[in-house]
């Protein structure tokens, strides 16, 4: 099917039979040329890509599956058309080449494949049938409350789940997917107004989803049940619960969106803003700042009667700022427990002794001005609390007490330290409406003030993430303003909203007017470690785009950058090296990046040896190179047939011109250096010619006798010259491209390099091996060799005596000088490989070598200036 | 005169910003909202190299790729999309597409493809007389 339409996509070029129509063949010559510049540009960019995946794989930057996903496929593509071109230069000879990139491909797809759950999960799951095993289908949230209300036995509201697989259906029956990943890897992620944009409009997408009838009607029908059981048409509260969310190693603190006081008619609606809140700028740079896939990330949407709640908070059944500190801290306020969740409210604080919870050790009440309370439309509103409550406590000792025992509760179920979210109903009941693992971190006592930092612009924050930082105060309110944010800027606000987390990646650091340790924005300061410091009131001593340091220890603001508080500058965890995506890339690569055919001469340089993308795009370089050689060297006209070089004398290199690399038609066998156009070619030139060869290295014994075993023993090397074309040196060329591939005695070099007007296309590829003394010393010549190229500033890479430098993508006069570097070396490094057990020697070569080159550099520069 | 490309793409704005871009480049750019639309303007009009989304409505662009290269062989596809996905790229690979680009791309990468495929265009057409250019037109600048 596959090579039937190749053959399609093939007619029309022209074929060999066509040389008769043709006269001289000069049109099918061309094709054949253009075929193989084509071949030779997606080499590179199938090299290229394979060089960013694996420096990728290093771990120092970040990135999605859109990247893995992106380079898969452009890497597969540029294979594909290198294998399609051989097959324009020797049409249907290596077929076989088809089904084996096509079972590369597939191993490939296999590695990015998002699995398939095994079994269709229910839509919707009661939340009295959910336990912590049910994180899978309902998520971490949802699994906690029904651990927390079926196997503890505390009060939670009634309510079910709307789950992963309801999800999935959700968007693939509006077939979203490809929609989504397509708008992810289109965007720009390292701009925030992009970012922003592209939540946007993938929020809108998912909102304005169809919810599938079958989906509809398992809500409702849940909702049904859920209004027999507790009465009435109760209105609910919609919580997102991703899968993975809330676990000790990743918060996802404040990503997703949370609609209260919904009313049953508006169910689904809120069910798509929950669901669409996977995108938010925020979730999506937390899941890409951590390797996270957000193609695997379900949304589960919790949904439970809504609680109309006389007053709550939050418990910590621990110190987030001291892990030595065991005892109960609560927060409370009156009305709805989203006014303490958020911090936007003042709040009551009660610590509680873990031993004996009636004792309270520390109380502060606030003067509650207002609070929030259910709408009786939908949703919250914020009301004045009357002058005479204000300075009323909002929980009275034994309520506080029945709140910290329900949490200490919760904490040895599940046997870590929890962060409550909890209500007391108009009954006086404690009703848990969600646990996570509690954030905790270890202050560290603030560097002593240096007389370097004068007076703090601000000071009496708290520190909320730890280290210092400096950077220019950029003062951002609403989302415009985010869009503008630079890099490496001090972020400052004066709420910390959920939302500012999408800036944390760019942010050297966060001041807040506003908020404390557990809050959202501290959370994720604490685990992308950009130091934090909350709580300063007196912002206005920030000028906008003023440089400050950030002194996150001591809870302070100073002008300038001060270097003595520089020292516990903190680093950002390395959170790509064994994360889901990064290891999706590694698995990506093995079927990729490494190479196994290397030797062209060796049997097994074929295409059913080819294990990895990275192998086809060597044989078909290879094949192609050889095939356009063999076309030129036995087609039947003399106009096309290669010359020798006459330089003074005749020279034992012959050069065939694709295209353009003469300067005029040369007729008879010869042609002369001066009617070369090719501008690698006399780059290269210039280089062998530039210093005269001393001649071979003066041999000991041993190495000689090296020499005479290694020749009878070796059959290859014995008859060196099987192969026609390696009998002399053969450059093929046009005006900017150049491949050479010579064989001087056991030492083979083939160079290729295109120098054109598009810079980025320009490359220079060396490859050498052989040698004539043992495997060692040939080895060892070879890495001596790459040890000069890597100065210079090739990339290498050597295996045993073989090895190849690569360079890309610089300007012509900077090529012609590297092509020199080359030149040089092809002719002063031939039989080195016979003084390399010996340390003096090589010494002497290394030296010399380094101070020709580097005479050769400065008299390029001198030219050039 | 200039290589004559048909950009067709369901997004409007996308659309209207790359022509201008490669106008600007001394291409003559015609557009097309669909591949229905592509296809109409292919019976009317000398077109050299069309860059396909693909992901539309209606027929898709491999869909597209396979019409076109079967009722306008001398006509190169270049598919252009945001669809990272092996599948869809080696299925319009085989469907005779020259090249599958990913968005983003740099215009002057586009510029570059379009070139090259054009070139194997006029080289398929099987003619002696070679354009009077020894290389792709950007080059001869």
């Amino acid at each position: 099917m596959v090579l039937e339409r190749l053959r399609g996509w093939l007619t029309g070029l022209a074929k060999p039979e066509d040389q008769d129509s043709g006269g001289n063949g000069t049109a099918l010559f061309k094709a054949r040329y253009h075929s193989l510049r084509l071949l030779l540009a997606a080499n590179n960019k199938a090299l290229d890509t394979m060089a960013e995946m694996e420096e990728a794989a290093l771990g120092r930057r970040v990135f999605g599956m859109a990247f893995v996903r992106s380079r898969c496929t452009a890497a597969g593509v540029s294979v594909f058309s290198m294998v399609r071109h051989l097959d324009a230069l020797a049409p249907e000879k290596y077929d076989e080449l088809f089904p084996v990139l096509e079972e590369i491909q597939r191993r490939i797809r296999g590695v990015l494949a998002v699995p398939e759950p095994v079994e269709e999960a229910p839509l919707v799951v009661p939340l009295a049938d959910i336990d912590r095993h049910s994180a899978d289908t309902v998520g971490s949230k949802m699994a906690n409350l029904g651990e927390i209300g079926n196997a503890i036995g505390l009060r939670v509201p009634e309510g079910f789940t709307i789950t992963s697989a309801a999800f999935d259906l959700l968007l693939t029956d509006s077939d979203l997917k490809p929609e989504i990943d397509s708008l992810i890897q289109t965007a720009d992620h390292e701009r925030p107004a992009e970012i922003f944009a592209l939540s946007s409009r993938l929020q809108q997408l998912v909102v304005n989803a169809e919810v599938p009838a079958r989906l509809a009607d398992a809500v409702t029908a849940a909702y049904e049940d859920l209004a027999r059981t507790v009465g009435g048409r109760p209105s609910v509260a919609m919580r997102s619960s991703a899968i993975g969310e809330d676990s000790p190693e990743a918060s996802f603190a404040g990503q997703y969106r949370t609609e209260l006081n919904v009313r049953p008619e508006n169910l689904l609606e809120a069910y798509l803003q929950v669901a669409a809140s996977k995108y938010t700028p925020q979730a999506m740079q937390y899941l890409l700042q951590r390797g996270l896939r957000d193609d695997q990330l379900a949304m589960c949407v919790g949904c439970v009667a809504m609680v109309d709640a006389r007053c709550g908070g939050v418990a910590y059944t621990g110190n987030p700022g001291d892990p030595r500190d065991d005892r109960v801290i609560i927060n409370a306020a009156p009305g709805m427990p989203k006014a303490v969740v958020d911090g936007e409210f003042a709040a009551d604080q009660f610590v509680l002794s873990r031993e004996d919870p009636s004792t309270i050790v520390d109380r502060r009440i606030a003067s509650k001005t207002a609070r929030l309370v259910l709408d009786p439309a939908e949703g919250l509103t914020r009301e004045a609390v009357p002058e005479s409550d204000r300075e009323t406590p909002s929980l009275d000792d034994e309520e506080a007490r029945r709140v910290a025992e329900a949490a200490l509760e919760i904490e040895r179920h599940f046997g870590l330290p929890q962060d409550v979210e909890w209500a007391l109903d108009r009954d006086g009941q404690v009703v848990v409406l969600q646990s996570r693992p509690l954030q905790q971190f270890d202050r560290q006592p603030a560097v002593p003030k240096s007389a370097e930092a004068g007076e703090p612009l601000l000071a009496g924050g708290i520190c909320v993430s730890p280290g210092a930082a400096a950077g220019p105060v950029i003062r951002v309110e609403r989302d415009s303003d985010a869009l503008r944010f630079p890099e490496g800027a001090v972020l400052v606000v004066s709420h910390p909203l959920p939302k500012w987390a999408a800036l944390l990646p760019r942010a050297i650091a966060v001041v807040s007017a506003e908020g404390g340790i557990a809050g959202h924005l501290a959370t994720v300061a604490r685990e992308s470690g950009v130091p934090a410091v909350f709580g300063a009131s007196a912002l206005e001593a920030l000028e906008e785009g003023a440089e400050v340091t950030v002194d996150a220890d001591g809870g302070a603001v100073y002008a300038g950058v001060v270097q003595s508080l520089l020292t516990r500058r903190t680093q950002r965890p390395p959170v790509m090296i064994g994360s889901p995506v990064h290891e999706i890339l590694l698995a990506a690569l093995q079927h990729i990046a490494p190479l196994h055919l290397l030797d062209p001469d060796d049997l097994g340089f074929r295409p059913s040896s080819c294990r990895t993308l990275h192998d086809i795009t060597r044989f078909c370089h290879e094949k192609a190179v050889r095939e356009m050689f063999d076309f030129g060297k036995n087609n039947h006209f003399p106009k096309h047939a290669s010359k020798q070089l006459h330089h003074n004398v005749p020279m034992q290199w012959w050069v065939l011109d694709l295209e353009d690399g003469f300067k005029d038609e040369v007729t008879g066998k010869y042609v002369r250096l001066n009617q070369i156009a090719c501008r690698p070619m006399l780059a290269l030139w210039g280089g062998m010619v530039a210093v005269p060869w001393e001649g071979p290295p003066a041999m000991s014994g041993r190495g000689f006798a090296s020499v005479l075993f290694e020749a009878t023993a070796n059959p290859a090397l014995a008859t060196p010259f099987r192969k026609p074309y390696a009998q002399q040196n053969y450059f093929m060329i046009s005006k900017r491209f150049m491949n050479l591939q010579s064989r001087f005695g056991f030492h083979f070099a083939a160079v290729e390099a295109v120098i054109g007007d598009r810079d980025h296309e320009n490359y220079l590829s060396f490859s050498l091996k052989g040698g004539a003394a043992d495997l060692d010393r040939r080895s060892a010549r070879v890495r001596f060799i790459c040890e000069i190229l890597a100065d210079y500033g090739f990339s290498v890479a050597a295996r045993e005596d073989h090895a190849t430098a690569r360079l890309a993508g610089l300007p012509g006069p900077a090529m012609e000088d590297k092509l020199e570097i080359v030149g040089y070396l092809i002719m002063h490094t031939r039989q080195l490989d016979m003084i390399m057990a010996n340390p003096s020697a090589v010494a002497h070569y290394g030296t010399k070598i380094r101070a020709d080159l580097d005479r050769l550099e400065n008299r390029t520069q001198g030219a050039d200036d | 005169m200039g290589i004559r490309v048909l950009l067709v793409d369901d997004e409007a704005n996308f659309v209207e910003t790359l022509s201008k871009r490669l106008a600007l480049r001394r291409l003559e750019v015609v557009t097309a909202a669909s591949a229905d639309e592509a296809l109409a303007i292919l019976n009317r009009e000398p077109i050299d190299v069309v860059v396909l989304d693909v992901r539309m409505p209606g027929i898709g662009g491999i869909e597209a790729t396979r019409m076109i290269r079967k009722k306008h062989p001398a006509v190169e596809v270049i598919l252009l999309t945001g669809h990272a996905s092996l599948e869809a790229s080696m299925e319009g690979m085989t469907m005779g597409a020259f090249d599958y680009l990913l968005k983003p791309v740099s215009i002057d990468e586009l510029l570059f493809k379009i070139e090259d495929a054009d070139r194997r265009r006029s080289l398929r057409q099987k003619e002696e007389a070679v354009p009077a250019s020894t290389d792709t037109p950007g080059e001869s600048e």
